[in-house]
């Protein structure tokens, strides 16, 4: 008889990595448009006015990506009739519970908001825009969270995978964004200037978190350097290529320098690199943190 | 701590039942019995197990020893598939057993995600005998059998009585005595889900993570299938 040795198969696929991006990008991109009704004021305004050409272009992008990323998930159920489930049978223990809540309702300030924006209807703008806005960081934030909770694995169990899901999703907003207000022309000095503060920031969070992850996984537990392990042999290419090198160094060294990082072409492509790496961050993080094992 | 959980932990509560198992690596010879029993228990089909008995080999010739270890749901007094369930599909019941509710299950996989154990496992669609598919699965420490007085289908078939079941909380049952007169290890203890199942005598090699890298060529190879298998190019992570 030789070494015997079966796992059961790992959960999450690429549809979970897809669902996570694309759910963090609408958020992101909701709250860029309802930032005339939710922070027309602050900072003297400059986030409102940059936005405010936006603000029906990006309600329909974030309507777009939350109609590919809803049933995306729900074909991703072995049973996708049973998608109410969660909400019918809540369980106020499980992030996916209140993932599932969160989402439709969502959707519904989506569609209030361009409803109240299409009718003329000033005042509904405002609470719509804040709730909307609070429900979109609960998207990345349910996301990380939902991979936060996993005791068993601790590549996943850290409380800084939540703020980072979350981070990311302004770095993939981000770049929605940019894209859009470059395609249509919109793209002025306001908006360039409001675009490239948050994307400079995110990717310097980013850095930061990319860096503790690193010093977490080679000075942590044995099953961390596993994880660092399995992130090196099986995920060297999306893990330092994708992530770093792609999607921190090269956009932060796009926009490091004022003059060059607001130029809009250059600033579009530091954000499309930026996504880039929002993508393979989270897709090596959800992948290497199911491969870890106990073997025998 | 019973958060989420629809059972308190019963280890040790005085006047309920705790069911556990102990599993006695001296007595185990590898013959495979239990996951037959299981598989005709359940019909458990092809690529995927309830119980199963790893088998590593230790050493070089001629100091060379063979190791088996069976493994299967520990079913946790604190486990962290069923406070992730969305649904409370599974479910903790007030005796230990963690059972799965078939008809609630959406097939999220987040409780496959959650087990530390790889203990859980997705029912493929289309089965020839029995009919439930497409939704999670795992031991249930034959909770049907037990409820029947019977003990599960692995322990009753055990050749070498390597696998014993009873009630942990009772001081006269053989577990009790097991746990409470030999050194026993649970799987990852420092996870804090508090596994039923006891492991007499085993290896740092077998229960430690870092330490029970494979081996051997064809252990490589199996853990190289599971990396690659789950590298995601399939729709659905190829797992219905």
């Amino acid at each position: 008889m030789f070494e015997f040795n079966q796992y059961n198969i790992a959960p999450w696929g690429y549809e979970i990595v897809i669902y996570f991006f694309l759910i963090g990008m609408a958020a992101m991109t909701f709250i860029y448009a309802a930032a005339p009704a939710v922070f027309g004021g602050i900072f003297d305004g400059v986030a409102g006015k940059a936005m405010q050409p936006f603000q029906k272009t990006g309600m329909i992008a974030a309507l777009i990506l939350l109609l590919i990323s809803g049933p995306l998930l729900i074909a991703d159920l072995g049973q996708p009739s049973r998608f109410l489930f969660p909400i019918i049978y809540f369980h106020w223990t499980s992030p996916l519970s209140w993932g599932s809540l969160f989402l439709p309702l969502f959707g519904l300030s989506i569609v209030g908001y361009l409803f109240a924006l299409i009718n003329g209807k000033t005042d509904w703008l405002k609470p719509l825009g804040i709730i909307g806005s609070l429900l979109a960081v609960s998207m990345p934030l349910y996301t990380g969270l939902d991979l936060m909770v996993h005791q068993g694995r601790e590549l996943w169990s850290n409380p800084t995978i939540p703020v980072l899901f979350v981070i990311l999703s302004i770095s993939s907003g981000t770049a929605l964004v940019a894209v859009l207000h470059l395609a249509t022309g919109k793209l002025n000095d306001q908006a360039l200037e409001v675009l490239y503060w948050f994307l400079y920031v995110a990717l310097a969070a980013t850095l930061v978190l990319f860096l503790a992850e690193l010093v977490v996984l080679n000075y942590g537990s044995a099953e961390k350097q596993q994880a660092w392990q399995v992130i090196n042999t099986e995920f060297g290419f999306e893990y330092w290529v994708l992530t770093f090198l792609i999607g921190i160094i090269a956009p932060l060294l796009l926009i490091v320098k004022p003059k060059l990082g607001r130029n809009p072409k250059v600033l579009v492509l530091a954000a499309v690199l930026s996504a880039v790496g929002a993508y393979s961050f989270r897709a090596v993080l959800i992948y290497a943190g199911q491969l870890g094992q106990l073997y025998y | 701590m019973s958060l989420g959980l629809q059972a308190p932990p019963s280890l040790g509560v005085p006047g309920k039942k705790r069911w556990a198992m102990v599993i006695d690596l001296r007595r185990c010879i590898g013959c495979m019995a239990c996951v037959c029993a299981d598989k005709a228990e359940y019909d458990v089909p092809l690529g995927v197990w309830r119980t199963i008995v790893k088998v590593k080999n230790t050493g070089s010739y001629p100091n060379t020893k063979r190791h088996f270890m069976p493994r299967l749901c520990n079913h946790c007094d604190n486990p962290p598939c069923v406070r992730n369930c969305p649904t409370e599909a599974t479910y903790k019941h007030e005796e230990g057993f963690v059972l799965q509710r078939y008809e609630r299950c959406i097939t999220c996989r987040t409780c496959i995600a959650a087990c530390p154990y790889n203990a859980r496992h997705v029912l493929p669609n289309n089965r020839d005998r029995v009919k439930i598919g497409g939704v999670v699965d795992k031991c249930t420490f034959c909770d049907h059998r037990v409820e029947k007085g019977l003990v599960p289908a692995c322990v009753q078939t055990c050749l070498g009585r390597s696998r014993i079941f009873g009630d942990i909380n009772d001081p006269n049952s053989e577990v009790a005595r097991l746990v409470a007169r030999n050194s026993t290890v649970v799987l990852k203890p420092g996870k804090g889900t508090q596994p039923q199942v006891y492991y007499i005598k085993p290896e740092r090699s077998l229960t430690e993570q870092a330490y029970s890298a494979p081996v051997s060529y064809a252990a490589r190879e199996d853990a190289r299938a599971f990396y690659e298998h789950n590298r995601s190019s399939k729709f659905f992570s190829g797992v219905l």
